[in-house]
């Protein structure tokens, strides 16, 4: 997806920190992104065997543990069918067959990828796709340099994916707004935030439409269709940018129920704004002191 | 080419450093100011309401020429020469929406006074 990247830094030498910064994201996407002829995943889409760098390793086993907790919602695996739907290039939209769909479900999940040191060996018909959390990782990673170069404040965006370092130079808060997902220039509420990361995962951002029928781009790794499980949109805020961003596209699957238990459970690693169709707002507990909006919304106890 | 997936074609990084003290002149400047960047650098900052008649800035980029347009107040891409004109069918500048962006020729007009009631938004790329 062509997109915004913006740094805002503060700080002593924060010139510097922010083309560091700038440079190591420029890497991060030539390394992990699918369409790249430089990229390590589509060398090993291709191969099917392959040693990782740290980078692409990392990522690979942290898409396998958000796998497990998730019970598969998240899923690195399901490149064939987000191919099947022609979400690689708008021209390519369509809807498939069930039977191409049933084809595509033979190759996805985390048991057709064995990990073995640096070694990764996918089956034959297998392909990955880090996109649900290389964005989180990317960020992460610029945050690390900011921090390590002087930067006491900061403000990351890539696309849609926000990472706030510290507090603002004010000493205050930083100042999220969440998109409306009917209407993306609106916001639904805003959170309070620092050194956390806010991103949101939603059908609005990428779909097409066809005889009357909207086809959004999270895949369900089930059922090898769009994921329909009440929620229009699922921002996940942590202090971990992987976690943040894997888990918003996760909860997006799981619905509003699956997301609230996983919450109970896993409390102290994340909060949640979600969205459902019927436009309600529900909120985890542990961000009703940096929640507000001028809507109505619910409180999700852990 | 536009939503080719995931993938991060950082095609325009718009970035921006400030010393401490910097910052306060950023977070207190006037309503209606706009600021037009192409290739992550200021190229006019402009408070569209002292702008008497018509106005027209010409930026010239790798797809050729972008015009912006501003008149009574508001600020639009008049006309551009790349593939997508996501840019001109944006229309006009408004406060409470996203930046008028082209991404071929790494233009950005945004509020500089976008900033007052949020610092980022999740969910809205671009």
């Amino acid at each position: 997806m062509d997109t915004v990247m913006s740094i805002t830094a503060y700080g002593d030498g924060c010139e510097k920190a922010v083309n560091m910064a700038d440079r190591e994201i420029n890497r991060l996407d030539r390394l992990l992104s699918i369409e790249k002829s430089s990229s390590e995943v589509l060398l090993l889409n291709k191969e099917k065997q392959l040693e990782l760098s740290n980078d692409t390793l990392k990522l690979v086993s942290r898409a396998r543990e958000v796998s497990i907790i998730t019970e598969g919602a998240f899923d690195i695996t399901t490149e064939p069918l987000t191919r099947a739907w022609g979400f690689y290039s708008e021209l390519d939209n369509r809807v498939p067959s069930e039977q191409e769909i049933q084809d595509a479900l033979r190759s996805v999940g985390f048991q057709h990828i064995n990990i073995s040191g640096n070694k990764v060996t996918l089956d034959e018909s297998t392909s990955i796709d880090l996109g649900g959390i290389a964005k989180g990782y990317a960020s992460a990673k610029a945050a690390d340099i900011l921090k390590k170069n002087g930067v006491t404040s900061a403000l990351i965006s890539l696309g849609g994916n926000v990472r706030t370092v510290g507090k603002k130079p004010d000493g205050s808060f930083w100042t999220v707004g969440i998109a409306d997902p009917n209407d993306s220039s609106k916001q639904i509420g805003m959170v309070s935030v620092s050194d956390s990361a806010v991103v949101t995962s939603g059908g609005y951002q990428r779909f097409f439409e066809e005889k009357g029928h909207i086809y959004h781009h999270i895949i369900n790794q089930k059922t090898g269709y769009p994921a329909d499980s009440g929620l229009k949109s699922v921002t996940v805020i942590s202090s971990d940018d992987t976690l943040a961003d894997a888990l918003s596209t996760a909860l997006f699957v799981m619905g509003l129920d699956k997301s609230s238990e996983l919450y109970s459970k896993n409390s102290e690693l994340f909060s949640a704004v979600l969205v459902t169709e019927d436009n309600n707002i529900y909120i985890t507990e542990n961000l009703k002191n940096s929640f507000s909006s001028e809507r109505n919304f619910e409180v999700i106890f852990d | 080419m536009k939503n080719r997936g995931w993938i991060i074609v950082f095609a325009s990084a718009l970035i921006i450093c400030a010393v401490w003290w910097l910052c306060i002149t950023a977070f207190s400047s006037p309503a209606k100011t706009v600021g037009i960047y192409q290739n992550g650098e200021l190229i006019e900052k402009i408070d569209l309401t002292t702008v008497t008649g018509e106005r027209e800035i010409e930026l010239s980029g790798e797809y050729g020429r972008n015009i912006v347009y501003i008149s009574n107040g508001s600020i639009k891409m008049k006309s551009a020469d790349c593939p997508d004109k996501i840019c001109v069918k944006h229309g006009e500048l408004e406060s409470s929406g996203s930046p008028i962006v082209c991404l071929p020729n790494k233009v950005i007009i945004k509020f500089e006074d976008a900033s007052e009631k949020i610092d980022a938004k999740a969910g809205a790329a671009g």
